[in-house]
């Protein structure tokens, strides 16, 4: 504030001067603005602009047991109904939701001392999905492939497979929206016991 | 007697501060909101909105003619975009800082040019410090 204050006493005073040569008035309508506070937005699925939404998408794959016996990996569905962006021009980034869980994030700083230059996505993610019966499946399991088309940097997300644990994402610059979508896969490696087995991934957008 | 001549004529030369110390702006003070970004394009900035009601003294220049302009004078900070929209009298138009926009031209027949302005104010977001002053004042030039 005080070297704010020191920059605009002296344009005050040379404005005062100017008025005196002028017409003796010196008067101006003014205006005290403040930045935008920094802000990180995210969405992982359904998800609302610029605004919070309690929607907790599923995606969930039944295994045949012909498919459990072949071992091969399986592709899961998701109950997501988000393709279009929520951003900009509703431009249709995730064309089958019913496979791809949208992933949207952006991180707004109003200067470079506003905060650091990045925000950090992370995924946490159980060491277990469990079943009713006390059964587990690893969560590493689970990957996922990532799309965007239309995207300068489809790639932007990387693909992966959950750890287990907290793992980083990807780094998102500030003033930078990025969007991605996420295919997700059940590696089928070996025989489970027969169940349901759940277990919830938790995204994050942090920055410190 | 020449030389005097000249340096008369440029102290009191146009344009001429106006004073609009009657003018008021609502709120006051305001927070820039960020705007919509679309996927893969850079940050499209801040913007605001503010109402001024602008009420202009004119009284010792009726019957003159002139042109009033509004001027936002520059900062240290990253140019700034004012759009606004008025109830008539005025004009609308759009001023970046450190640039002046013609509101008014005619014959002043009043003590007063008085209007409502809308005011959409927009910045991108390299401001390099948290908070500014934005100064805005109007000028007369006379025929």
């Amino acid at each position: 504030m005080t070297p704010r204050l020191i920059l605009i006493r002296p344009a005050v005073a040379l404005l005062m001067a100017a008025g005196m040569l002028a017409s003796g008035v010196a008067q101006a309508w003014t205006l005290n603005v403040s930045a935008a506070p920094r802000r990180v937005f995210l969405h992982v699925g359904n998800g609302t602009a610029d605004a919070n939404s309690g929607t907790v998408n599923r995606v969930e794959v039944s295994l045949s047991g012909a498919a459990l016996i072949g071992g091969l990996p399986q592709a899961m569905t998701t109950n997501s109904t988000q393709s279009r962006s929520l951003w900009g021009d509703g431009f249709v980034t995730c064309p089958n939701p019913s496979s791809q869980i949208m992933v949207g994030a952006s991180y707004r700083r109003s200067d470079a001392n506003n905060g650091p230059a990045s925000a950090t996505l992370s995924v946490t993610s159980p060491p277990s999905l469990t079943s009713a019966g006390g059964d587990t499946i690893p969560f590493s399991e689970i990957g996922w492939s990532v799309a965007a088309p239309g995207s300068p940097t489809p790639n932007v997300i990387p693909s992966g497979s959950f750890s287990g644990a907290q793992q980083t994402l990807a780094t998102i610059p500030a003033g930078i929206y990025i969007e991605n979508c996420h295919s997700f896969t059940y590696a089928n490696s070996a025989a489970r016991a027969a169940g349901t087995y759940n277990g919830q991934v938790t995204y994050t957008l942090t920055s410190p | 007697m020449g030389l005097c001549a000249l340096v008369a004529g440029q102290a009191w030369a146009s344009p001429y501060r106006l004073d609009d110390s009657q003018s008021h702006v609502v709120p006051p003070n305001v927070q820039m909101q960020w705007r919509a970004v679309a996927p893969g394009q850079g940050d499209t900035g801040m913007e605001a909105w503010v109402r001024v009601n602008v009420r202009i003294a004119t009284r010792e220049w009726q019957g003159r003619s002139g042109r009033v302009y509004m001027v936002l004078p520059r900062d240290q900070s990253a140019t700034l975009e004012a759009v606004w929209t008025t109830q008539g009298r005025l004009l609308a138009g759009r001023l970046v800082t450190g640039d002046r926009t013609l509101v008014w031209a005619g014959v002043i027949a009043s003590d007063t040019l008085e209007d409502q302005l809308l005011v959409r104010l927009r910045a991108a977001s390299d401001w390099g410090t948290s908070s500014r002053r934005l100064n805005f004042h109007f000028e007369l030039d006379t025929d």
